[in-house]
């Protein structure tokens, strides 16, 4: 695995809050507040494939979003290249989306259905007033062929109905790649896509990695997925985070309990996951713990201390050169 | 004998293109206390498959042969009055959006409870109440919420709801519809080990469909897997798993990521699968299959017995496969 430790940090988040007030309901009191990211700090550097890997609302989309300036944080600093994304202006706010770049989950929403392949992934080079028609034509066949669409001629007048789901996801990271991007925001881009379809995607972004060195953040829930794709992964819960570090040594070697409870339970028989033991760390009924002070996790978990785990919250702390957690009892054993 | 034979029944669909051939020729056979799971990706036929079974094909549906026998009784002569009383009585579903499932302008005991009526012309309201009351501790939603409104539950509390609902009448058999596909792993992990528990307990025998291998693994004693309208192959777990033999299914079990072991470059099957208003003549996988030959094109279908318990189709490299 690459060490990234020396590298430069070409991304980082510090102590980002996001918060949503809810709409309330017809007849209820409305404007409740519900915070979406708590205090979430981390950085990636630059040519990593980064996972931030959580469940249904945890928060991880949120942060995408915020990355690639579709939301502003209430709190906290995000820089790219050291510049705070939120304070772009001018010339450097136009150049910025052609820096950062977003894949999202659903290439059956994501493309406009009246642009054929061609205007599709041509688009952003129009925008961005990137080459003359030549260039650009050189450009799109180029993308094509490396995200698998080949022979280009096949594709270029079809339009986002005549194509399959996996072929559409192609298409939408075509249209990312083409801008030659520094930084790729992928928020799950295969949940919608069969197994096999799927692994065609992650092959291509791991090319893309490496052809055009750009930086990857990829969200999903799949921790196997994270796993195969990820140089480093952070686990987050409820808007805090969890566990951050190398993806085979958080996987392998958990230390905070909510990420011993996602990896207890994802199916195992088969697929060489079987003899793995169960860590049991998540409580079979939740405790009583409606509005605590203390961990995320206390309720579901069963290692807690209650006095401790419900009063407190631990901080999220290093434990050895590159794994962080936030858990009063995690160790480096 | 089994208590559910299917017999080469091929099922399709009427399109605005021509006819869909969505399922051709699949067999299998079920037997008590047992579960069967078919594995495949999208549009290979598996959720046609179940609904076949439970005869609620859309209109544009049609069973063009076969035959489908519940305790020897032939489902497809069934008049749809008779159908009626077969379904939820002795073969219930749990259905792949369980959020869009329940009805959600009514509570969801009232739900639970007209399901028993319908069907027990012999049970009064207040027995009915109370039978769900059963069910809910079964699936484990506390009693103070069997209540409320579906729009008060959380996901897997719909999915414990519905397969509350399709334990009501006490089926000899249950179809499990991709149970599991909206949730969260952890959530995932606990309604699979209630199915499997409550199938365990009671000695229902079940049909669970699902897109994940793993999860289909988790929980079958037998695993078909589909490609194409076809079932390529049939066999227990332990064989399928440690002996894959149809191309498809070594692809499809190399085509996942793990979490321990090796972090080999996954092998991603080429190309797209067919389409099947005009499917491809000879094996359906052909196209895409690294060991086919000239002759897949033309050849004849022959399902290659492997052990006792598991076979694979594969139309001309049978020999080929058991040498690999």
């Amino acid at each position: 695995m690459k060490m990234t430790n020396d590298k430069k940090a070409i991304l980082e988040l510090e102590n980002i809050v996001k918060k949503y007030t809810s709409r309330g309901s017809f007849f209820g009191a409305h404007g409740k507040e519900i915070i979406a990211l708590n205090k979430i700090s981390f950085k990636i550097m630059r040519g990593e494939i980064f996972g931030l890997v959580g469940e249904s609302g945890s928060g991880k989309s949120t942060a995408g979003r915020l990355i690639v300036r579709l939301e502003k944080p209430e709190e906290g600093r995000i820089r790219l290249n050291g510049r705070e994304v939120t304070a772009l202006k001018g010339k450097t706010l136009k150049e910025f989306p052609r820096k950062v770049q977003m894949i999202f989950q659903d290439p059956y929403q994501s493309l406009n259905p009246q642009l054929s392949v061609f205007d599709t992934i041509s688009e952003p080079l129009v925008i961005h007033k990137i080459g003359n028609a030549g260039d650009k034509e050189t450009a799109v066949w180029q993308t094509m062929k490396s995200v698998g669409l080949s022979p280009p001629d096949d594709f270029i007048n079809r339009y986002p109905h005549q194509l399959s789901g996996g072929q559409r996801q192609r298409v939408a990271i075509a249209r990312v790649m083409v801008l030659n991007p520094d930084f790729v925001v992928a928020d799950e881009p295969t949940s919608m896509l069969d197994a096999s379809i799927s692994a065609q995607i992650f092959n291509i972004l791991i090319e893309m990695r490496e052809n055009l060195q750009a930086t990857l953040l990829f969200i999903t829930h799949s921790l196997s997925a994270a796993r195969y794709l990820c140089d480093r992964i952070a686990v987050i819960y409820k808007g805090h985070m969890m566990e951050l570090g190398p993806a085979d040594q958080v996987i392998q070697n958990p230390k905070h309990p909510y990420t011993k409870a996602l990896i207890d339970a994802l199916p195992k028989f088969g697929l060489s996951d079987e003899g793995i033991k169960p860590y049991n760390t998540l409580l079979p009924v939740k405790r009583e713990a409606s509005e605590h002070e203390g961990c995320p996790f206390f309720p579901r978990c069963m290692l807690a201390n209650t006095t401790k785990c419900s009063m407190e919250k631990p901080l999220f702390k290093k434990i050895d050169d590159s794994h962080w957690v936030a858990c009063f009892y995690a160790k480096n054993e | 004998m089994a208590l559910l034979d299917v017999e080469n029944l091929s099922i399709g669909y009427h399109t605005q293109k021509g006819y869909l051939h969505a399922v051709g020729g699949v067999s299998f056979s079920l037997e008590e206390g047992k579960s069967l799971g078919f594995v495949g990706e999208s549009g290979c036929g598996k959720t046609t498959l179940g609904m076949a079974l439970m005869r609620l094909l859309p209109p544009n549906g049609v069973i063009r042969d076969g035959r489908i026998l519940l305790d020897g009784v032939d489902l497809l002569q069934k008049s749809d009055e008779e159908m009626r009383e077969i379904r939820w009585q002795k073969i219930a579903m749990i259905f792949q959006a369980a959020m869009n499932a329940l009805n959600p302008v009514h509570r969801v005991h009232e739900q639970i409870a007209e399901a028993l009526l319908t069907h027990n012309a012999s049970l009064d309201k207040r027995e009915a109440y109370e039978q769900v009351e059963a069910l809910f501790q079964l699936v484990g939603i506390p009693k103070d919420r069997m209540q409320d409104y579906p729009h008060q539950y959380s996901g897997g509390m719909k999915q414990r709801a519905i397969i509350a609902m399709a334990l009501a009448c006490k089926p000899s058999l249950i179809i499990a519809d991709e149970p599991t596909t909206a949730l969260d792993v952890i959530v995932q992990d606990q309604i699979l080990k209630e199915i499997i528990n409550l199938q365990k307990e009671f000695g229902i025998s079940m049909i669970f469909i699902s897109h994940d291998i793993a999860i289909v693994a988790d929980v079958c004693h037998d695993i078909g897997i589909m490609y194409a309208g076809n079932l390529v192959e049939l066999g227990s777990r332990e064989a399928v798993f440690n002996n894959p033999m149809h191309p498809y299914t070594k692809a499809l079990l190399s085509s996942y990521p793990t979490l321990t072991g090796e972090k080999s470059r996954l092998m991603p099957i080429p190309g797209e699968t067919p389409n099947l208003i005009h499917p491809p003549s000879g094996c359906r996988f052909c196209d895409r299959c690294p060991a086919a030959k000239a002759t897949c094109k033309t050849g004849e279908a022959v399902w290659v017995k492997i052990s006792p318990d598991h076979k694979a189709l594969c139309y001309q490299c049978g020999a080929d496969c058991r040498n690999e």
